[in-house]
Order: structure tokens, then sequence, then C-alpha cells
């Protein structure tokens, strides 16, 4: 009992708070923070690797210069050899990241070019929505003509006329279907004429 | 019915990890709107909880790769939503210790139903103040249960716990809110 109680409680509540402002979500800042966090956790390790390597080749020059002076000459050389193959390894790592943000950089600027692409219109969807509009108004008169009397062959012209200026539309099917009805009328009426 | 949703999600997580991203536009249309309602109910009725479901829908996209199917998508979605309420209950528990600044009043939404129903605002008060003290624990299988209405082995699923256990944290849940409006619950009796 209590349950229903709780239950009905609750639910008149949720019922009073009403129904939630409906979230905007905008699918191109998360895909954006998804990138990010990604990049930060792809990106972040080797930076602190570099970092890391950065240091140690520091200390290691630092040691090597307050160091006493080596007598053996292929250590000495061998030292030098290591501190050039860090240096290397430092420069690519750093390559890396910097190749790394540059794509990135690339692949927001191509996300942008596109959204801007998409938002121009297609001038022959436009065309072709004008071409439709303009038939149909002319059907629609033709129509209204129809409906006068005395006006059905001027109606039958304005048909032909949509048939013959827009063959491609479908406001042309239509007027041709007008007109054969017209035609299937004055059969009708020629028979029931000639059978009288 | 079931058979064909978890069709389509199969398959939107199939379109998704072969790069086509309209998959995911299409998971959040289809899903939004009941993230929205479920993340105000479990943030205790604030309105306003559009960075909830964004914060949702990263997580989503971020983890959508790896999602295998196993549970319909949204029984993961809401796991997703569970999670992260928490995370922001948390986060409003810290900052409630701090000195109080002037900031934002939680109010019910605009568009409720106030005047409609024979509820007043002090009791409704009362109902989201004992609701929003719950433990989440016992907060998150009130709202599952009785206003998103989902079976027992749905919730079981969301929540990661047995069915038992399920049914002893409604219990207590249902007790501590028996204490908390034991006068309201008087008066309906």
């Amino acid at each position: 009992m209590t349950e229903n109680i709780i239950k009905d409680l609750l639910q008149e509540a949720d019922k009073i708070a009403g129904v939630p402002e409906q979230a905007s979500i905008d699918i191109g800042i998360i895909r954006r923070r998804a990138r990010k966090r990604y990049l930060m956790r792809t990106i972040a390790p080797l930076i602190a690797a570099a970092a890391v390597i950065i240091l140690t080749i520091s200390v290691w020059t630092l040691s090597f210069r307050t160091a006493k002076p080596v007598g053996d000459n292929d250590e000495l050389a061998r030292l030098q050899a290591q501190v050039k193959y860090l240096q290397a390894r430092t420069d690519a790592t750093l390559k890396l990241v910097q190749e790394m943000l540059q794509k990135e950089q690339k692949q927001r600027e191509l996300e942008a070019l596109q959204a801007q692409l998409e938002s121009i219109g297609d001038p022959r969807e436009e065309i072709s929505q004008q071409v439709e509009r303009t038939a149909l108004i002319l059907v629609f008169q033709a129509d209204k003509m129809y409906r006068e009397p005395g006006q059905k062959n001027s109606a039958m012209q304005a048909y032909s006329r949509v048939i013959e200026l827009f063959p491609q539309s479908r406001w042309a099917k239509v007027a041709r279907q007008r007109l054969l009805d017209i035609q299937n009328a004055e059969n009708v009426t020629n028979l029931k004429g000639d059978s009288i | 019915m079931v058979v064909m949703t978890r069709a389509t999600d199969e398959q939107l997580v199939e379109h998704f990890n072969r790069g086509d991203d309209s998959a995911f536009e299409r998971i959040v249309e289809e899903y939004s709107a009941d993230i929205t309602v479920l993340a105000n109910r479990l943030l205790g009725w604030p309105g306003e909880v559009e960075d909830v479901v964004q914060d949702v829908f990263l997580a989503v996209l971020v983890g959508l790769k790896n999602f295998r199917c196993e549970c319909s998508l949204k029984t993961w979605l809401f796991t997703i939503t569970i999670n992260e309420c928490r995370s922001r209950h948390r986060r409003m528990t810290r900052l409630l210790r701090l000195p109080k600044r002037a900031g934002k009043h939680c109010e019910p939404c605009s568009n409720g139903t106030a005047d409609k129903n024979s509820m007043d605002r002090e009791t409704f008060e009362s109902i989201r103040t004992a609701v929003r003290a719950l433990p989440a624990k016992y907060r998150e299988p009130l709202v599952l249960r009785y206003l998103q209405e989902l079976s027992m082995s749905q919730i079981s699923s969301i929540l990661g716990i047995t069915e038992n256990a399920l049914q002893v944290r409604l219990s207590r849940a249902r007790g501590l809110l028996k204490q908390r409006l034991s006068r309201l619950i008087e008066e309906t009796l």
C-alpha cells in the first residue's frame, strides 16, 4: 500500500516538474570534444616522453660538462653517439607531435569548408521548383477556365501549353490527364447525341 | 518487437563502426528525449540538463566502438546517463559544501502543469528535497522503477546488480522516503 502511495507521490511530483526543456544537442561540439579528448590521450604521453628525454639529455650534458676529462677517447665517442641518438629521437617525437597537430588543424579546416559547401543550395533544385510552381499555376488557371461556360477550348489550349512548355514536370502529366478526360467527356456526349 | 529493436541497434552500431557519421546522429535523434527525461528525474528535476545530455553523448561517441550489443542500446545509454548523473551529483554536492554564492536557484520547469494538479508547491518541494537527499543507490532504483517504469530485469541490468539486491534497495528507498515524507503519507492515507 505504501509502495503505491510513494509511487503516486513521485509520479505526481514528476508531473508538476513537467517535461524538461529539450536539450539542443550540437553534434559538432560533441565530435570536437571527443577529438580533443582523443588527442589529449594520444599526444600527452608523447609530450611527456619528449620532456623526459629532453630532461635526461640536459642532465647528461651537464654531468658530462662537469665531469672530469675522460681519458678514454672511445668512452667519449660512445657518449657523444648516445647523446646524438637521444637528440634524434627527441626531434622525431616532436616532429610527430607537430604533424599530428597540423593534421588536426587541416581536418578542422576541411570540416569548416564542408559545412560551408553544404550550406550552399543547389541552383538546379531551385529552378526545378520554379518550373513545377509555374506549371501548377498554369494548370490551376486552365482548370478555372474549364469550369467557366464557353471557355473549354481556351482551357484545352492552356493544358496543351503546359505539356508543350514543361513536358518533364508532373503537372504536364496532370494536364495530359485533363485533356484525356475532356476528350472522353466529348466522346460520351457525341455517342448520346447519336443514339438520340 | 524487441528483436526488431535489437537488430536496429546492432545495425546502427555496425554503421557507426564502418565510419557512417549519420549513425551517431540517428542515435542522438532517437534517444536524446529519453535521456533528457531520465537525467532530469535523476538530478531531482532541475529542468535544465543540457550539459549532462551533452556529456552522455560525448561518452557514447567515445565508447560506441567498444559496444558489443550484449544489452540493448537503450540500456547502455541509460547506464551512461546514470554514471554522468552520479558525477554531476558529486560535483554539485562538493560545490554546496563551499560557501554559498549567489547563483542559479533550481526551479521546476516552466512548462510544468502545476495549475492543473492538486499537489501544491510546498508538497512538491518536500518530495523533491526528499528524493534529492536519498543516496544515489536508492534514488536510482526509485526513478527507474516508478518514473521510468522499467522492468526489474532491465533495472538490474542497467545498475549492474542482481534482482534480489534491487528489491532490497527499493525497499530501503521506500523506507527512507516514508520516514521523510511521513506527514504527506499520513495525509494520503
